[in-house]
């Protein structure tokens, strides 16, 4: 948060491997300017979590109300819109309340690496099991 | 602790890190980097499961014997403590801000609404299973009771596990002993509480809202 209560100021007195006891800040040698120390510099605020948790509550009532439509439209829509769906939510949740977006691009790749490897295994185990072990 | 890193170039910054680079081998906090590494696992974790709840659906023999989803689970019902499991979400993340902004009552207010939320999510499944039981369905009864007690009833045990952890976080705050400088912690349970929500939305649209025919 900009608003950050707890600030951490270094000067060129400053020891090259200093220790900062509220943690986690990269500060220039000679910046005198105090920077936020806990790694929310660029974090939403407060507004944007609401407004985010908003546009959640709709995309899961849009949801429910699809599910309903079965019988009326073809199944394989529903699916699909349900899913899309489902991926939008995934993506509001990662990126603005985990801070994906924000936070360094190691951890997307590691967490989206993960999901992809769990998309690729599963998906190869679907495609083979139900067309020939479970063939039915 | 987490150290600050000085760097020789008053201008330089150093990407990816967003002005905040740890002193590790990477460059970003080996907590967080851990904790990442565990969601990503979880992520083939929880795929496993619902790869194989997908594998059996449909297939009405092995599938349908019995009570059949359709007839059983309460859509309205389970939209509602899906909502109350998207709020904690939201209470979760306020809860991460007011620390970092030092507004430890708001932190621990936000903290026990996540936990009571969550909570209410638990009471939720607890309930449903208990019907579910109470009509016929078992484990053992057909692949849709095996599939879908194993995949919520280990979902649910995650949204235990991150009620407990959450009011350890609480309980270390009551006692003075979380301070500012500490709101990476809260942050990590943040972590594992969100990919809790994530996992329920694909979990609620797998199971309760894609038709079974």
């Amino acid at each position: 948060m900009t608003e950050s209560t707890d600030l951490v100021t270094l000067s060129d007195e400053t020891p090259a491997t200093g220790e900062d006891a509220s943690g986690g800040a990269v500060v220039p040698a000679g910046d005198q300017h105090p920077v936020p120390a806990h790694g929310d510099a660029d974090h939403p605020g407060p507004r944007q979590y609401v407004l985010i948790a908003v546009v959640l509550v709709i995309l899961t009532g849009v949801e429910v109300a699809v599910s309903y439509l079965e019988g009326h439209i073809n199944s394989n829509v529903i699916v699909v819109v349900l899913a899309v769906m489902a991926a939008i939510k995934f993506f509001l949740v990662a990126a603005w309340y985990m801070h994906m977006k924000q936070d360094s691009s190691l951890f997307r790749r590691m967490f989206v690496g993960g999901i992809i490897l769990a998309c690729f295994v599963y998906g190869v185990v679907l495609f083979f099991f139900s067309s020939t072990v479970l063939k039915s | 602790m987490t150290q600050a890193v000085v760097t020789a170039d008053p201008n330089e910054v150093i990407p990816g890190s967003h002005g905040h680079e740890h002193d590790t081998n990477t460059g970003v906090s080996n907590a967080k980097l851990a904790i990442w590494l565990f969601l990503s696992s979880e992520a083939l974790f929880f795929g496993a499961f619902i790869s194989t709840y997908f594998l059996y659906r449909g297939r009405d023999a092995q599938f349908l014997k019995g009570p059949i989803p359709d007839k059983l689970l309460n859509i309205p019902f389970t939209s509602v403590t899906s909502f109350i499991l998207l709020m904690s979400s939201l209470t979760m993340v306020l809860a991460l801000a007011a620390i970092q902004r030092g507004d430890h009552r708001r932190l621990r207010i936000w903290l026990l609404a996540t936990c009571l939320f969550g909570a209410t999510f638990v009471g939720g499944r607890v309930y449903e299973i208990t019907h579910l039981y109470s009509q016929g369905l078992h484990l053992g009864t057909n692949m849709f009771g095996t599939t879908f007690f194993v995949l919520t009833g280990l979902h649910g045990a995650h949204v235990t596990v991150g009620i407990i952890w959450l009011l350890l976080v609480w309980n270390r705050s009551m006692q003075g002993r979380l301070g500012t400088d500490k709101a990476e912690g809260v942050e990590i349970a943040g972590l594992y509480w969100h990919f809790v929500d994530v996992v329920w939305i694909f979990i609620f649209t797998a199971i309760y809202l894609i038709p079974t025919h």
